[in-house]
């Protein structure tokens, strides 16, 4: 392993972050909440590290395809560590396991916190929170490539290791210059989201908080009620921007330059669009007899929550768990599907489902017909086996995974409904589960050893399984 | 620059990874997926599976906006179609690869203004050319020529047998009344020294110099090199460089030339008079020995597989061929030439890459050069007017210290570079530079 070359990489996230965490202190000293000693502490620590990790010159570039995963994950553990730092120096959150728990949920733009009053947090730290979910949506690799030209074709490699879904489309013939691209239509919609979210009545702070929560589908509200009574203007508008958030980035850019049609011409899209209305649709009338009459409230819930938790955003505009099993389960199946590779979202995403969908009916063709040939194609585009065979890899992995961490969790003594929820919100990225820990709940009374168990999950779903869990083999560090 | 290139084969990949590391952005067109996939892992440009001759794949790559096309693929026609098109949205500059020469015939019905082709790339004829060199120069390793032949580059191993041994280059200038030549280059073991006048020569040294054509025989004798007269060579490979080799030398030398596939062999005996074509396995040794191999001047393998090219080469040294040429495909073997001893070494993929470098480069580089086994980059600059280096004599410019102003030809005549050298506007300037210092070199010539 080129080690260097690793420290660089690991010295520069070390400074952004240290960047990253200057910048609520005008929140700080407007709001005089007292704060910013403790946030000015944990940037000297990050821009120290920085600093003397940054030493080593003449770094070769020679760089290994596998090295890209040791990388970015430990790249992301390093950024949980040093990211509860603020927690820990102002004492908001002072358990260890729990600032990291929380640090990880907030990088990782999963939304499942500890914290029972967040009101009471100082708004220095509560803006932290909201910044970790915003480097953490885009990935903060990918900022670091943008920035960074030395890295080449390393930085293919990160870049892969980091973004989400089977293909990395590339938008430019430079990497540099498509990490460049992804981080402005990220800051573009974002900066639109708070004049929206301003023009509806909401404050600078909250809309800004709500912003980065929304466009790095994290979760994070700055109101310990969430969205729960906020105006259907500012709900619709989240609405708009969890879409957003969860389609895949390289649509928005082909929109911009010109290709109006992009987006329902995507077979990847429209089964991304439908799947949540159908879903809300099928909700709504599950529900609309609870709501005595107030119609609109009742869709606007359903495809609030549809939407929240298939983009694994994890706002709550309703407490669902109030609503019918029927209802429930149709949102953890949204949730484990998750929106569209290329997005901030998590989950399965929904090119793989297309994938194992159509790769499951072509099976069935195959039987029918043993030497029919049945190419597998998503729209016009033919996909080879090695692709197929990668999706299918990763949802054994996901269903192994799975299986495996609700039975650690009932072991640490949570109950089998609460553990589903808990498992799925933590890979998907969510934020709130079922049960015990559903959107009106927190997770701040698991013990320590469930807490570790959800923050490693929500490492691996975010950076899709395979970056994280290849490190755990063997075969990975033998010579 | 945005470029797009056409085909991932051999000289397509080393060509997008060469403009890729030098910041230009490429779009590269491949239609063998397993050869896209290798190149998207592993360089970073965009890579696409497709036509290369497909408007719509054309579009996708950026064609609207590239500044360069090459079309590189190993088919004529694609390669030409491509250009046309693009041609018609309007880039600027494309350059086709073509394998048939019939091409570039000055009376062929079709002009290349009509093809929508800037300029046609012959690699085989161009490897070729530079095989025939190394035939005709068989003292020297490497050898480039500029404007013509006004200015040659050499490429030289010295033997124990130089008088120039053990003396510091600055007396051997003095005791040879400042010869027209520059030695640029001293290759001692890995090492690559740009020397200085303290260095000296040691037996070994492979060195780089540009010398006046007038003076190469006296400069090559001094060396250690005297010129033998060649009668027999043989050549393995019967393809199109070895026929373009053929061609160019039957009758002048008593040439044996060894094909494996029978259709090539007849093809290429169709087309000579005086040489001999075997049909037969270049790589058997016994069919080599049969052939009588230890007495040939000159050993010539230049078939399409690097590893047989390499090692009867080797085995040709071994027996006392004085002089072996190798056609070397993959550029991971280049650096290992010197180690394997071999004579002189040729890479088509190498002198294509040099020569789109040319085109990109543009008006102000009139020859681009990298030579096998050497991490070095031999340029012939074009002095423009008010560029930096106009404006002060040589002692007084920055120049980097891994390079080296080989030689200046001024109006036809040549002039050896000294400290109080002025170069004006016009001049044309050869120079050597290792690859860390080229980005300065050619700043000073901005």
């Amino acid at each position: 392993m080129n080690i260097k070359l690793v420290l660089r990489v690991l010295a520069f996230l070390s400074i952004f972050l240290g960047i990253g965490m200057l910048l609520p202190l005008p929140f700080s000293y407007y709001y005089g909440s007292g704060d910013e000693t403790a946030l000015m502490e944990s940037a000297a620590v990050c821009f120290a590290i920085g600093l003397f990790v940054f030493i080593p010159k003449d770094i070769s570039k020679d760089f290994k395809t596998k090295d890209g995963f040791a990388i970015v994950t430990f790249g992301w553990i390093i950024m949980a560590l040093l990211g509860s730092l603020p927690y820990l120096f102002s004492g908001s959150i002072p358990n260890f396991t729990n600032a990291i728990f929380e640090t990880m949920s907030g990088f990782t733009t999963t939304g499942s916190t500890i914290l029972t009053d967040i009101e009471a947090l100082p708004k220095g730290i509560l803006f932290w929170r909201s910044i970790t979910h915003w480097l953490g949506g885009m990935g903060i690799i990918v900022l670091t490539i943008a920035i960074l030209p030395f890295l080449g074709i390393a930085g293919m490699q990160l870049f892969k290791a980091e973004s989400s879904g089977p293909f990395s489309e590339k938008l430019k013939p430079r990497i540099t210059h498509t990490a460049k691209l992804l981080w402005t239509i990220y800051v573009v919609l974002t900066i639109a989201e708070v004049l929206l979210l301003m023009s509806g009545g909401m404050s600078f702070y909250d809309s800004i908080n709500h912003a980065f929560a929304t466009m790095a589908t994290g979760g994070f509200s700055t109101k310990n009620a969430s969205i729960v009574g906020q105006t259907a203007y500012i709900q619709y508008v989240l609405i708009a921007f969890m879409v957003l958030a969860g389609t895949n980035f390289s649509l928005h850019y082909y929109f911009v330059n010109g290709n109006w049609r992009v987006y329902f011409k995507s077979p990847e899209f429209r089964f991304y669009f439908f799947s949540i209305l159908l879903a809300s649709l099928l909700i709504f009338f599950n529900i609309y007899t609870q709501y005595n009459g107030a119609i609109e409230l009742a869709f606007r819930d359903s495809l609030f929550q549809v939407v929240s938790l298939t983009t694994c955003t994890g706002f709550a505009s309703a407490d669902y768990e109030l609503w019918s099993s029927t209802s429930q389960v149709i949102l953890l199946l949204m949730m484990m599907g998750g929106g569209m590779a290329g997005s901030t979202a998590g989950g399965i995403k929904t090119v793989r489902l297309i994938l194992l969908f159509k790769f499951t009916y072509n099976q069935f063709v195959k039987v029918l017909h043993p030497r029919a040939v049945v190419p597998l194609r998503i729209g016009s585009r033919y996909v080879d086996d090695k692709t197929v065979l990668d999706v299918l890899g990763f949802f054994m992995l996901y269903i192994v995974i799975l299986a495996s961490s609700v039975l650690l969790l009932t072991v640490f003594g949570l109950d089998f409904v609460s553990s589903i929820g808990a498992v799925v919100t933590a890979m998907s990225g969510v934020g709130p589960g079922l049960n015990l820990v559903g959107p009106m709940d927190n997770f701040s009374f698991l013990p320590d050893a469930s807490k570790w168990l959800l923050s490693f999950l929500m490492l691996a779903g975010r950076l899709e399984l395979l970056t994280v869990i290849i490190l755990l083999s063997p075969n990975y560090w033998k010579k | 620059m945005e470029i797009i290139i056409i085909g991932a084969g051999d000289i397509g990949y080393q060509s997008a990874r060469r403009f890729s590391k030098e910041k230009h952005n490429i779009s590269l067109i491949e239609s063998n997926e397993a050869l896209a996939n290798f190149a998207s892992d592993t360089l970073d440009a965009f890579v696409i599976t497709g036509n290369g001759c497909s408007s719509s794949v054309l579009k996708e790559a950026g064609v609207d906006k590239a500044d360069v096309l090459a079309a590189l693929t190993d088919n004529d026609e694609v390669n030409i179609l491509a250009c046309k098109i693009a041609k018609k949205h309007g880039v600027k500059t494309t350059i086709a690869r073509v394998r048939n020469p019939e091409y570039l015939h000055e009376d062929h019905i079709i002009s290349k203004e009509e093809f929508g082709v800037d300029y046609f790339l012959q690699p085989e004829k161009e490897t070729a050319d530079t095989i025939v060199r190394l035939i005709r120069q068989s003292n020297a390793t490497d050898i480039i020529e500029f404007e013509g032949g006004k200015l040659k580059f050499f490429g030289l191993r010295l033997d124990s047998s130089s008088p120039l041994l053990h003396k510091k280059l600055m007396d051997l200038g003095i005791e040879l009344n400042n010869p027209p030549l520059t030695v640029t280059a001293i290759k001692r073991g890995q090492h690559t020294i740009v020397p200085k006048g303290s260095d000296i020569l040691l037996p070994g040294d492979q060195i780089y110099m540009v010398c006046a054509p007038y003076y190469q025989d006296t400069a090559l004798e001094y060396l250690g090199k005297t010129k033998k007269a060649i009668e027999n060579i043989l050549i393995i490979g019967g393809g199109l460089t070895a026929t373009f080799v053929a061609m160019e030398l039957d009758g002048e030398i008593n040439m044996k030339i060894i094909e494996s596939d029978e259709k090539k062999a007849l093809a290429i005996a169709e087309k000579l008079n005086k040489s001999l074509v075997i049909h037969g396995d270049g790589s058997n040794l016994d069919l080599l020995m049969s052939e009588n191999l230890d007495s040939m001047d000159q050993f010539i393998a230049i078939t399409g597989d690097d590893e047989t090219n390499i090692i009867t080469s080797i085995v040709a040294q071994h027996i006392g061929v004085k002089r072996t040429v190798s056609l070397i495909k993959k550029s991971e073997y280049l650096p290992l030439t010197p180690a394997l001893n071999l004579d002189a070494v040729v890479s088509k993929q190498q002198i294509t890459v040099n020569a789109i470098t040319r085109l990109i480069k543009g008006d102000g580089i009139a020859k681009f050069a990298e030579l096998p086994g050497l991490d070095a980059e031999i340029v012939e600059f074009v002095v423009k007017d008010k560029s930096k280096i106009t404006r002060k004599p040589i002692m007084h410019l920055k120049i980097p210290k891994g390079a080296v102003l080989g030689a200046i030809l001024r109006d036809e005549e040549l002039i050896i570079p000294k400290g109080n050298t002025q170069i004006v506007a016009g001049d044309k300037v050869v120079v050597f530079s290792l690859p860390d210092s080229f980005p300065s070199v050619e700043s000073l010539f901005e």
